[in-house]
């Protein structure tokens, strides 16, 4: 049930590209020198399931192979890091759908992220980025945060390393070749813009969309009895997860090529009470660190539940350890923390959404919701080669020596 | 060093105005004769009461303990400048394109990577360049601040001085319009958490509350615009430069304790420290707009005119 399959290795994609040029030059004959835009001519198409729309792509920055390998790479590449330790996927692995399996993340030079590392499944379909920030809305900006930022540091690219950086990569013959690929009509192409595009374009491709669930979807495969009551109940009344968790993409906030109206509600979940004055510890107060608005203070992105099997630990501040855990959290309606700094009473929390409240959910009931999520892990995203460091064989090799 | 000492060294930077004619594009303009236009350079000086502040040496008399800190890093951006001349009316400076300025906007630059500024670029810039049509003037109008049409522009492909990195504010999608850092001696205990205690005391003025508009792929408001536009009617550009004086930036806050919010102020409504600091430049924290006060007045409390 797929649209279409194109999506190719680094070596058929050389051929694609060639393939590309000859295209271009017809172009080029038949129109009489148009303009250099003929070289961006997309030879992109999606591979989605057949319920996914098709996604929105920045004008400034249209998908083509050639880039989707270069920022592949980039994403892997740790010499994008100011001191060279870090990458991307360093935070983001592709075998936990790009999370990093620690409550919060740790950047290259040490410093602790006050955040959960968010997964990068369907990103392309994501309005707003991280969790919590209506200023972030195009992959693009989003990433200025992790490469430049300084509260905390990530990757710790700064104003003293950023030309150095560049320099690394102009070093190596084959970033000379992936940048040539990907922005032939571009004088010199190794600079931080076409970078930040490049990685871009490789996350906007990280699509998915055949978990098992969507093979039931399909007819394809069967669910157990457990995950199918746990399906009913998810899309329910009694457990009201579907609320923010509803879209095809197991969220409440989506943007594709077609949206006209883009919702992008933030809740907050009684995850914190501090004292019963409604707080939540800084600096991890939700949209309120951007706003400072009383109705902001503890709100959040409900994130995709897309592959949450292998995103674990949950919440903003990766407070809640399990599946099983994160159940029992909903069905009290909210968190209660009776000791310390951060003690109060969260199912009172004034600003809490009004959806989540105690619900009567028995063990095997919510038992039974965890093996409905579970068969939203899509095995293929999670081993796509297509998504996978392309490095690997090189240390691999390196081993072997 | 006293300010007046200081500036002898600041000559080479600030010469005299001097005049030139715009001749290139009098062949294709269809007026008969081109403006004669004055050059013009608006000179800057951080203080700290009526001493320099430099990278290398201590500040004394911060805040509401008259502490002693070492500078860590400052800048700012100045936009809108117009100076006002005898009849009262704003002339728009046009600035000269270079590294540190665009036509719309400069940044002023006064940490050298000595002392406690180490980890900054060594490289300062303390002046506005530009040209204005001949004419008496007497006063200054600018903006400390980045316009929002330029705000939220990709770091990465900005031009200079929007690239400058150490500027960017991520998070809000745009950038600090000011940065003044220092370390506190003794550093700068977290009341309200009870954490361990903090080397720096920051202050970052930017806009706040900005949302996107995901369809455009743009920022498209800001709840709060943070910028501070200052008026001083009286300003002499040849023999008088802006100073923006530490002492009463921080005369209302205590710069070795922090009560909450991110240490020091980073333009929270919600931070403790914000409140002394937005009051003493003239920007009301709750609007984001600045008081009426500091738009009129010619001696606001941080920015003022002094001699060079």
């Amino acid at each position: 049930m797929r649209k279409n399959l194109n999506l190719g290795s680094f070596a058929s994609q050389k051929n694609l590209h060639t393939k590309r040029k000859s295209v271009a030059g017809l172009v080029l004959l038949s129109l009489a020198l148009t303009a250099t835009a003929t070289t961006y001519i997309s030879n992109w198409s999606w591979d989605l399931p057949d319920f996914f729309p098709d996604p929105s792509i920045p004008a400034g920055n249209p998908m083509t192979s050639a880039k989707v390998e270069l920022g592949r790479h980039l994403f892997y590449e740790q010499q994008l890091s100011g001191n060279g330790t870090q990458s991307c996927a360093s935070c983001h692995d592709q075998s936990r759908a790009f999370t990093d399996a620690k409550k919060v993340s740790i950047g290259s030079t040490g410093e602790s992220h006050s955040r959960n590392a968010q997964g990068l499944a369907n990103a392309v379909y994501h309005p707003t980025l991280t969790w919590a920030n209506p200023a972030l809305v195009t992959l693009e900006k989003q990433m200025e945060v992790p490469l430049f930022g300084t509260d905390p540091v990530e990757m710790g690219v700064n104003d003293s390393n950023k030309t150095e950086i560049l320099k690394r990569l102009e070093s190596q013959s084959l970033y000379q070749t992936l940048f040539a690929q990907a922005y032939p009509a571009v004088e010199a192409p190794i600079k931080w813009e076409y970078i930040v595009q490049a990685i871009a374009a490789f996350e906007r491709t990280l699509i998915s969309g055949n978990s098992r669930y969507d093979q039931h979807l399909a007819g394809k495969a069967e669910l157990s009895a457990s995950q199918v009551r746990g399906m009913d109940l998810f899309f329910g009344e009694k457990a009201e997860c579907f609320h923010c968790h509803g879209s095809f993409n197991f969220n409440d906030q989506t943007i594709h090529a077609k949206s006209r109206l883009v919702d992008t509600p933030f809740h907050n979940t009684g995850l914190y009470n501090i004292g019963g004055t409604g707080q939540f510890p800084e600096p991890n107060r939700g949209v309120f660190e951007l706003t400072h608005k009383d109705e902001d203070m503890g709100v959040f992105r409900a994130p995709s539940l897309r592959n949450v099997e292998v995103t674990g630990p949950y919440m903003h501040d990766g407070s809640i350890s399990t599946l099983q855990e994160v159940l029992d959290f909903y069905a009290a309606g909210g968190r209660v923390i009776s000791e310390g700094p951060h003690a109060g009473d969260g199912r009172f929390n004034a600003n809490k959404n009004d959806f989540i409240n105690k619900i009567d959910l028995n063990e095997q009931e919510r038992k039974d919701i965890v093996e409905f999520l579970k068969t939203l892990t899509d095995e293929e995203f999670l081993k796509n080669p297509k998504y996978s460091n392309p490095f690997i064989k090189i240390s691999v090799s390196k081993i072997d020596q | 060093m006293s300010i007046q000492e200081t500036s002898k060294k600041l000559v080479r930077w600030s010469l005299a105005a001097s005049s030139f004619t715009l001749a290139a594009c009098s062949s294709m303009n269809p007026q008969p004769q081109a403006p004669i236009e004055q050059r013009m350079e608006i000179s800057f000086v951080a203080a700290a009461g009526d001493k320099i502040v430099r990278c290398d040496q201590p500040i004394t008399g911060l805040g509401t303990t008259w502490a002693t800190a070492a500078l860590r890093d400052l800048r700012f951006y100045v936009s809108d400048v117009a100076l006002i001349n005898d009849q009262g009316k704003s002339i728009p400076m046009k600035l000269e394109i270079n590294s540190w300025q665009t036509n719309e906007l400069a940044l002023i630059d006064l940490a050298d990577a000595s002392g406690a500024c180490a980890s900054v670029s060594p490289e300062i810039n303390n002046r506005i360049v530009g040209t204005l049509p001949p004419g008496d003037y007497q006063g200054i109008r600018f903006t400390v601040g980045v316009p929002h049409a330029l705000n939220h522009s990709d770091y990465a492909s900005a031009k200079p001085p929007l690239d400058v990195q150490a500027m960017s504010w991520a998070w809000q999608a745009g950038r600090k319009f000011m940065q003044v850092e220092i370390n506190p001696e003794g550093g700068v205990a977290r009341v309200a958490s009870k954490a361990a205690p903090g080397r720096s005391f920051l202050f970052h003025l930017g806009a706040t509350g900005c949302k996107g508009n995901p369809v455009s792929g743009e920022t498209v408001q800001c709840e709060r615009p943070n910028r501070l536009q200052l008026s001083l009617d009286r300003f002499d550009p040849k023999h008088q430069q802006i100073t923006l004086d530490l002492v009463r930036l921080y005369a209302g806050v205590n710069i070795l304790r922090d009560q909450g919010g991110a240490l020091g102020c980073m333009s929270a409504a919600s931070d403790p420290e914000c409140g002394p600091i937005f009051k003493a430049l003239g920007v009301d924290l709750v609007t984001g707009a600045t008081a009426p006060q500091a738009e009129s007045n010619s001696n606001n409390a941080v920015f003022r005119a002094t001699p060079k």
